[in-house]
């Protein structure tokens, strides 16, 4: 039998950290000895404008059950990235959509450097939600 | 400058997987040992071993004698943020006679043992090891781009950090051009007069700097110039060029450019605080140019020939704008951000007043004073030893001009000081002074022909505020002074000589090596769809050409390495999955996902 640890290990948050915003952000909670919850894998990226649609719908056929985008924003230090990413985001809603996955596992956010609080929230509350829902139900 | 390869990625099965104690940093809450023990029955990994410190000698060792004996050919390290040690981790590699890009780095302190204890951290760290193993197993060894460079910069905007890093380029030897849109240099220098907080003549330091210049054989300036297009690549822009007045065009070949496009004043809109409904209401810069050219020698200051008994300095007027409580510009912006210099500058004239004109009043009505640089709190005590009264007033209760009834004054300035309880008082003025804002010259369409970025702000924007100050993620295109942020002129030339060693470092062995971080075609699965073209950010860095395969002509897509951005745009798009970012592929990503989702069994 699992402990409760384990099993809330399930239940993954895939965080996906652009290089020179949200991955220092990430750092810089981390300076701060502010602890937040262990089911957080930060992958980091030059720019999440890399992640095709099928992407996002693989890794909940994987089984991870929330996504995070943390970017730089509107303060992309790639011009159009953000907003050719953003426009892919409203693609993958409308395939989640259609898949009934809840639309709230996946969330587009802007971190910086220092967004401490900024990001303990946000992982605070992808973590209540997926725990609320649990791993999504799809066949990979 | 083009990358098209047939290469396949393969997956190796040596990575050695190096996990770093940090002194308990990591120890005390990661069992390490328990990790490698873990790690080493991987599949792909030929070794696992722990050290005190990866970062010091015997650490770096380790990696090097792996490396030299043929055990690996695929490096992890598990510790620290990367930024901290990355480098020093692809230093040894290159040391042990590898490729430094067999690198990959897992942040186990940051991310791990200094936000997770015990066993949730211990099953973490090996999580993100297996993860970081499963991205080394693809990674293939790079060659820096080498490109070709001018040597010479060319920097737009002669104003004092334009100046100034023209300059410090020139003095490497670096051959540079100097483009000026009006007819003179010195841009806002010109309308100051004694500069805060050590009362230097502002036409002093701008003359040596010009007496500088023409010292220089290796400068070039052009006045009254537009640019009208920017082409190129890091080591080789042409700018086209046109004169203002005879319509002459011409063109720049430049191996870097520096964005020195500064700053103007913001000007209050009709009816603010009074402006342009009453004459008595004027800007800071207005002030500054009576103060330089006032010759009278009287107790009591004269403006238009009347003397000044009572005047009311307005600080943040056009700074620190407030959704709700300001009014936005057409566009529909506010300049939220503080303008930084205002404090100083209005307290500078404050004092040089009251030092000559003891018999004119002054009243100073702030929300917050902000004289942050060295000396210029000096400036503020020295305006309250000059008896220069304080009121502070709220951002939702502005002061307000109206009318005076008394005779003897023009205007009334009404507050709400908040120094006082928030009593309500009337100050009967002869002028009221608002200190406005620094707002950035629109270079909006500059910006966009080279694709540079622009903060929520307005301003030019840096690739980041502390690890790149400097520079635009357009390599090759760096950035000085106002044109970035409100600055003064100190602060200006700080970041002017940043800019100008940054630009001499890059192009003084008249070639540059970029990182390989940049898109590589597949030719084999390139169906030339051209979706990676449409979907390309940077204009130039991909294109579809012609070529000949087995004597049929086939459309391909091909990269112009120095133009690539590696942002992965294209590589999202093809169906083939025929593109992909060097040392970030989609597939490394993938593999990552699966390695995190199987608790690393999948590596």
């Amino acid at each position: 039998m699992m402990s409760p640890q384990a099993k809330r290990q399930e239940n993954k948050i895939l965080i996906l950290a652009t290089e020179t915003c949200a991955y220092p952000g990430a750092d810089s909670v981390g300076q701060t000895h502010s602890s937040y919850p262990a089911n957080t894998y930060i992958l980091r990226v030059r720019a999440p404008v890399l992640f095709p649609e099928s992407f996002y719908i693989d890794c909940f056929k994987k089984g991870i059950s929330g996504i995070i985008v943390m970017s730089c924003g509107e303060e992309c230090p790639y011009e159009g990235a953000y907003k050719a990413m953003a426009k892919r985001l409203d693609s993958v809603y409308k395939k989640m959509k259609a898949m009934k996955l809840d639309l709230k596992r996946l969330r587009l956010t802007a971190i910086c450097t220092v967004c401490n609080r900024a990001f303990l929230n946000e992982v605070k509350q992808m973590d209540q939600l997926v725990q609320e829902l649990g791993p999504p139900q799809l066949m990979a | 400058m083009s990358e098209m390869s047939s290469d396949k990625t393969t997956k190796t099965d040596r990575v050695g997987v190096y996990i770093c104690y940090c002194g308990g940093n990591i120890s005390d809450h990661v069992d390490v040992e328990a990790v490698r023990n873990r790690v080493e029955k991987m599949p792909g990994v030929a070794v696992a071993r722990t050290e005190m410190f990866m970062c010091s000698d015997p650490g770096q060792e380790m990696i090097i004698e792996d490396l030299k004996s043929g055990k690996i050919d695929r490096v992890v390290v598990a510790s620290c943020a990367p930024s901290l040690h990355e480098t020093t981790f692809r230093d040894a590699i290159k040391r042990a006679g590898s490729n430094p890009f067999i690198y990959e780095h897992a942040n186990i302190r940051e991310q791990v043992s200094w936000v997770h204890h015990g066993d949730t951290a211990t099953n973490k760290a090996t999580v993100l090891i297996a993860s970081a193993t499963a991205k080394a197993k693809r990674l293939k060894p790079l060659d820096p781009i080498r490109v070709e460079a001018k040597k010479h910069t060319t920097i737009i905007g002669g104003g004092v950090a334009g100046i100034k890093t023209a300059l410090d380029i020139a003095q490497t030897g670096i051959e540079v051009t100097l483009i000026e849109k009006s007819g003179i240099l010195g841009g806002q220098l010109n309308h100051l007069d004694r500069l805060a907080p050590s009362g230097e003549k502002a036409s002093d330091i701008l003359q040596e700097f010009l007496d500088q210049i023409v010292n220089y054989k290796n400068i070039t300036i052009h006045t009254n110039c537009i640019i009208e297009n920017v082409t190129g690549y890091v080591g080789n822009f042409r700018l086209d060029v046109v004169t203002k007045s005879d319509n002459k065009k011409f063109n720049i070949d430049t191996g870097a450019i520096v964005m020195a496009t500064g700053s103007v004043s913001y000007t209050p809109y009709d009816g603010e605080y009074g402006f342009g409904r009453h004459e008595q209401v004027i800007v800071l810069k207005d002030l500054i140019h009576i103060l330089k050219e006032n010759k009278s020698s009287g107790s009591v200051l004269e403006v238009n020939g009347k003397p000044i008994k009572n005047m009311v300095m307005i600080h943040c007027v056009g700074s620190r704008q407030i959704p709700g409580i300001h009014k936005p510009k057409e566009n529909g912006k506010l300049n939220e951000y503080c303008s930084r210099t205002c404090c100083a500058a209005m307290l500078n004239a404050s004092n040089q007043i009251r030092e000559n004109f003891p018999g004119t009043g002054i009243y100073e009505m702030y929300r917050d004073i902000r004289t942050y640089g060295r000396g210029q709190e000096a400036l503020y005590t020295q305006a309250s030893k000059n008896k220069v009264v304080f009121m502070r007033y709220e951002a939702d209760a502005l002061p307000e001009i109206t009318p005076s009834p008394l005779p003897d004054y023009p205007l009334q300035v009404k507050i709400k000081d908040s120094l006082t309880f928030n009593e309500e008082m009337d100050v009967p003025v002869d002028l009221v002074v608002l200190a406005t804002g620094i707002e950035p010259d629109d270079v909006s369409g500059l910006a966009s022909m080279m694709k540079l970025p622009i903060g929520t702000d307005q301003f030019l924007l840096e690739v980041h505020p502390k690890l790149r100050p400097v520079e635009f993620p357009i390599t090759g295109v760096f950035l000085a002074g106002t044109c970035q942020a409100p600055m003064d002129a100190g602060e200006a030339c700080n970041a002017a000589g940043a800019a100008a060693v940054k630009a001499s470092a890059l192009l003084r062995k008249g070639y540059i090596e970029l990182d390989p971080f940049v898109a590589q075609v597949d030719i084999d699965k390139c169906q030339g769809h051209g979706a990676c073209v449409e979907a390309c950010l940077k204009e130039g860095a991909l294109e579809l050409i012609e070529t000949t395969i087995e004597g049929k002509i086939h459309k391909k897509a091909r990269v112009t390495a120095a133009l690539c951005l590696g942002c992965g745009a294209c590589a999202a798009v093809c169906p083939e999955k025929a593109i992909d970012i060097n040392g970030w592929a989609l597939k490394q990503y993938e593999d990552m996902v699966d390695a995190i989702v199987s608790d690393g069994f999948a590596v």
